[in-house]
């Protein structure tokens, strides 16, 4: 059809500016969920170009198509499905060689490529320069210079994509010729395979056993090769002759010197060594570059500590300061719309549980979390995609990863929990950078011990109130205890349940560049951040009407006949041997949907008020009924317990597992508990 | 009538030697039937002739005609058509004096016959797996039909190697054949001196296969135990080769080596600055092939950039950029030093 739909799988390694091409291409289009039975993100989006509907898949970032890792194998698969018209290769110009490495495999799978040669002003500032002719020449396909911050040569990729989709350009990739003797043995596995009746990329599927590829072996032996190589309609091939090909492929592999596997890959290198030294050149001098001279200090053997915990501290700094002048704004707007409501209802004599339903339970939950949660979460992610984009947080990861060794983790757990600082919810999102999924999850699991600005927030007016002089170094004692605490919790969480798998620790470390502040970035960050936001929304709503609820039914009723008064009597036993007040349990689990809300919540459950509204008068009040050992241990739990609802639904959301969510709850929860049953009965020792 | 019967007899007899000769000459011949034509037969005798006389005029200046014979392997009395099938091929000629010497041509023809063995010994020993021993034979079976394109086509295809399997350089397209190096292991051994094989004489072929089923081959290193009553005791150097391998005199003195080089060294060891080229990746795995794919394939260059305050994780830059890596890891790629940090 001369402007059907066309669909383009959008491929490539890390870092390369990928997001960039398809954030600019398909604007606020998009549409963000997961590969179904994964937990890899998958982003969608679409543009209209000259009345035709182009429909962009952002396949996970990957430097090979090994299907090793989930975002290998999801790669791969959709590039096989056939669903893709045209698969567009962002390579990262700077990186070329083993960027091909890449695109050489993806040409072994589909003719219909177009490459966008990415960072070629980065190119040019390092001083090289590139023949993009030669390089398609090499290539076979299409390849168009880009440089997508300043989005540069776009239009000519979409011209390209659409012009190869369509057919109207034909193109001859290059093929990597693996030597005598691994071709020879392809050509008799492709003997084999004719025979057993395949007909559908048998190069490709000979050379995967060659390699043993695990999802391709894997399938063979099953004897279904539904799911992995065949497209549709091949007819169905006995087992036993699948089996019987593995291992005779296994046979040639091991009677090669060297492996098979190697020689591929090597074969590979080789060909993209050659094209990249054909065509690139190098026009300034090489003098050590600026990147070179940064690091020399970044990585110091001394000076990488205080620059590694300041660079910690500004996030956090700004995350704070930012988000209380924000946060300012965002309290004064809400108060304002509450009263304009409630005013608004009195005028319409509206009942008084209305009213209260509405504003006081609803809607103040609503505000109070977009409050707390907004500030901090726009800052951090702008925070982490500057730094990402600088290049510093790979060095950052570098500098922590012996550290974090000692708990069984690596470099990159530090960032999460750096991230968690400012809202665990970020933090939690943050940790697809940890490719090794264990440590992925301990990290996830202990992101909830970090304290978070809303605790922080919430606890520093608290310790304020309680500790007067003393506030800051009980405000400290704290903070620590909760690295602490996460420390210990993923320390014995590596060496337990996540015990074994080692290793998988890779860490490109590209040049520093100038981070962009390009509309670009933007666009994709506050769809991030607005999906976010209504989720917390659709949980906190609700929420806070519901403890509304129990604090004002029946009306008119004392407090102890309220349901509130209720669980603060049944939840006193249950506190005792932490030395927490029933009052406090019930607090904290009213507190359940952002940690912002415990000063209220506690009111609430005191007595003092019925709703949710923040006052100045129960700061006071605390102080007189609570002895200092129950302040200091009310606030370790409540530093420590549970994550925030909105928290557990990013757990959930990036492990997909009731399971490791009910975990994400239970173990910031036994941690708490036991640092508080310590932290208590040692007070009670010590005298306090 | 005594007259006639001489005659009758020296009829015969000369018979008898034309068709004893005739047998001799077949015996020599290759048993592939791809060789048709009579005249092809006569030429590979001739260059297995020539590739000895090429041997003998290296070794000596000269070709004299005994010992000819003997490096050909042929009787002595075809010593003189052997000379005189080498001159109608125009690849010998007699001097002044009387001594014959090789023809450039004859030196050029010796020079690829040679070559094309060798590779062919490489191509089946390297690409097909075939044994030390057996090469021989089958690479001589095939180096006489090459014709110069597919030489050279051979050559690319194995990278230009150097030596052959038995450690015999590999000449050139137009060089001359570099001597190997190495000296007889009963010349060089001494107890506790540890040496590398780099080759071993092709004949005799039944000592040459006895060696290398006890492993004793181009590239093996080796460590010489004691010596005793000319008997040099040895052990490999490598994983599970305990015993010790006792060696007469004469095994000894087919076995070249030099002094071992150092083994190829931990990636995760090399202090800041090396320069080092990769040789292969132990162990497979994931790992393995995420560091394959990074690009630290055999015969890449890495540099060590830096390592972290506690001397963990590493930076390497390879294929053009930095990658890092625990040194554990790093210590999975074994690598030449190319150059000190």
């Amino acid at each position: 059809m001369d402007s059907g739909a066309i669909t383009v799988g959008v491929a490539g390694n890390p870092n390369v500016g990928k997001s960039v091409i398809f954030n600019a291409l398909t604007g606020s289009r998009q549409h963000v969920g997961n590969w179904p039975g994964k937990t890899v993100e998958r982003a969608e989006g679409l543009f209209i170009h000259q009345g035709r509907e182009i429909r962009l898949v952002d396949l996970p970032g990957t430097y090979s198509l090994a299907a090793q890792s989930p975002e290998e194998i999801v790669a791969r698969d959709y590039i096989l499905s056939g669903e893709p018209d045209v698969v567009l290769d962002v390579v990262d110009a700077t990186s070329l060689e083993r960027n091909l490495n890449l695109t050489l495999q993806i040409l072994e799978l589909t003719d219909r490529v177009v490459v966008a040669l990415n960072l070629m002003d980065e190119v040019k500032r390092q001083g090289w320069k590139i023949d993009v002719e030669a390089l398609e020449a090499d290539l076979g396909v299409p390849v168009v210079p880009t440089v997508a911050t300043e989005r540069k040569g776009l239009p000519q990729v979409v011209a390209a994509l659409v012009d190869v989709a369509t057919g109207q350009r034909s193109t001859s990739p290059a093929s990597v010729d693996y030597g005598l003797t691994v071709e020879g043995h392809v050509d008799s596995l492709k003997a084999h395979l004719d025979k057993a009746g395949i007909d559908q990329r048998k190069r490709w599927v000979a050379l995967r056993l060659l390699e043993d590829d695990p999802e391709v072996v894997g399938a063979f032996r099953a004897g279904d090769l539904s799911d992995c190589c065949l497209t549709e309609d091949a007819s169905p091939i006995h087992p036993e002759a699948l089996r019987t090909m593995v291992r005779q492929a296994e046979r040639l592999r091991e009677s090669t010197r060297p492996d098979a596997k190697v020689e591929i890959v090597r074969r590979r290198y080789e060909l993209a060594h050659d094209v990249v030294h054909r065509v690139t050149h190098r026009v300034r001098q090489d003098q050590e570059s600026l990147t070179e001279r940064i690091d020399r200090i970044v990585t110091h053997r001394v000076w990488s500590w205080p620059i590694t915990l300041a660079v910690f501290l500004a996030i956090f700094w700004i995350t704070i300061e930012g988000g209380e002048i924000a946060g300012g704004w965002l309290d004064a707007g809400s108060s304002w719309l509450i009263g304009a409501i409630r005013t608004w209802l009195t005028s319409i004599q509206a009942p008084w549980w209305v009213s209260g339903a509405l504003v006081d339970g609803f809607l103040v939950g609503v505000t109070t979390v977009i409050t707390v949660m907004l500030p901090p979460m726009t800052i951090l992610f702008t925070a982490f995609a500057l730094l990402e984009d600088l290049g510093l947080l790979p060095r950052l990861a570098f500098n922590m990863d012996r550290p974090m060794q000692a708990l069984g983790s690596q470099g990159k757990q530090t960032l999460t929990w750096g991230m968690s600082f400012g809202c665990n919810v970020t933090g939690v999102m943050a940790s697809r950078i940890i490719e090794n999924e264990k440590v992925r999850l301990a990290a996830i699991l202990t992101s909830p011990l970090i304290i978070c600005s809303g605790g922080y927030g919430a606890g520093i007016a608290l310790v304020i109130a309680l500790f007067g002089d003393r506030a800051l170094p009980v405000m400290l004692s704290l903070v620590f205890l909760s690295l602490g605490a996460a420390s210990l919790a993923t320390l014995i969480l590596n060496n337990t349940l996540f015990r074994g798998e080692p290793g998988g620790f890779l860490l490109e470390m590209p040049a520093y560049r100038q981070p962009k502040w390009g509309q670009v970035a933007w666009r994709a960050m506050v769809d991030r951040v607005a999906h976010t936001m209504w989720r917390a929304v659709q949980f906190a709503g609700p929420a806070s009407l519901l403890i509304w609820l129990l604090g004002n039914l029946p009306p008119g009723a004392p407090f102890e006949q309220t349901p509130v008064g209720w669980l603060v009597r049944t939840l006193g036993p249950l506190g005792r041997p932490f030395g927490l007040t029933g009052e406090m349990i019930t607090a904290l689990l009213f507190t359940w949907p952002a940690k912002e809300i415990v000063v209220p919540a506690l009111a609430m459950t005191y007595g003092l008020q019925t709703t949710l509204v923040e006052s100045e008068g129960p700061l006071s009040y605390f102080p007189q009924v609570w002895g200092p050992l129950s302040s200091y241990t009310f606030m370790v739990f409540f530093m420590l317990y549970l994550p925030c609802l909105v928290t557990v639904w990013a757990i959930w959301k990036e492990t997909r597992s009731l399971k490791w969510t009910l975990m994400g709850i239970l173990v910031p929860l036994m941690t708490a508990s036991v640092i508080t049953l310590l932290v208590y009965h040692g007070g009670r020792l010590l005298g306090f | 009538m005594s007259d006639l019967m001489d005659w009758l007899w020296l009829t015969v007899s000369i018979l008898l030697a034309a068709l004893w000769l005739w047998t001799l000459l077949r015996r020599h011949s290759p048993q592939d039937q791809s060789f048709e034509s009579h005249h092809d037969y006569e030429q590979v005798e001739a260059e297995d002739v020539l590739k000895a006389a090429y041997g003998l005029e290296e070794e000596q200046g000269r070709i004299d005609a005994d010992a000819l014979a003997r490096a050909a392997e042929l009787p002595k009395t075809l010593t003189k058509h052997a000379l005189e099938g080498l001159m109608a091929f125009n690849w010998a000629e007699e001097d002044q004096e009387g001594t014959v010497h090789l023809t450039d041509q004859g030196a050029e023809r010796a020079q690829n016959l040679i070559r094309a063995h060798r590779l062919w010994e490489r191509y089946l020993v390297d690409q097909e797996g075939m044994s030390l021993d057996a090469v021989h034979a089958e690479a001589h079976r095939r180096e006489h039909s090459m014709t110069q394109e597919e030489l050279e086509a051979l050559d690319a295809e194995l990278g230009h190697p150097a030596w052959d399997p038995h450690g015999h350089a590999i000449p050139g397209p137009k060089g001359r054949v570099p001597s190997s190096p190495g000296h007889p292991l009963a010349a060089e051994a001494e107890p506790g001196r540890r040496f590398r094989i780099v080759s071993v004489d092709d004949h005799p072929v039944p000592l040459l296969a006895q060696l290398v089923a006890l492993g004793l081959e181009p590239g093996v290193n080796l460590e010489v135990v004691d010596r005793e009553d000319d008997i040099v005791r040895v052990r490999i150097n490598g994983e599970g080769q305990p015993s010790v391998i006792p060696l007469a005199p004469a095994s000894a003195a087919r076995i070249f080596v030099v002094a071992a080089p150092t083994l190829p060294l931990e990636l995760g060891r090399l202090p800041v600055g090396t320069r080092a080229q990769v040789v292969e990746i132990r162990g497979g795995g994931k790992q393995q092939r995420r560091m394959l794919d990074m690009g630290f394939v055999p015969g890449a260059e890495v540099t060590v950039m830096r390592k972290a305050s506690l001397g963990d994780p590493i930076e390497y830059r390879i294929k053009g950029t930095g990658v890092a890596m625990r040194r554990s890891d790093a210590n999975y790629v074994l690598v030449e030093e190319v150059e000190r940090g």
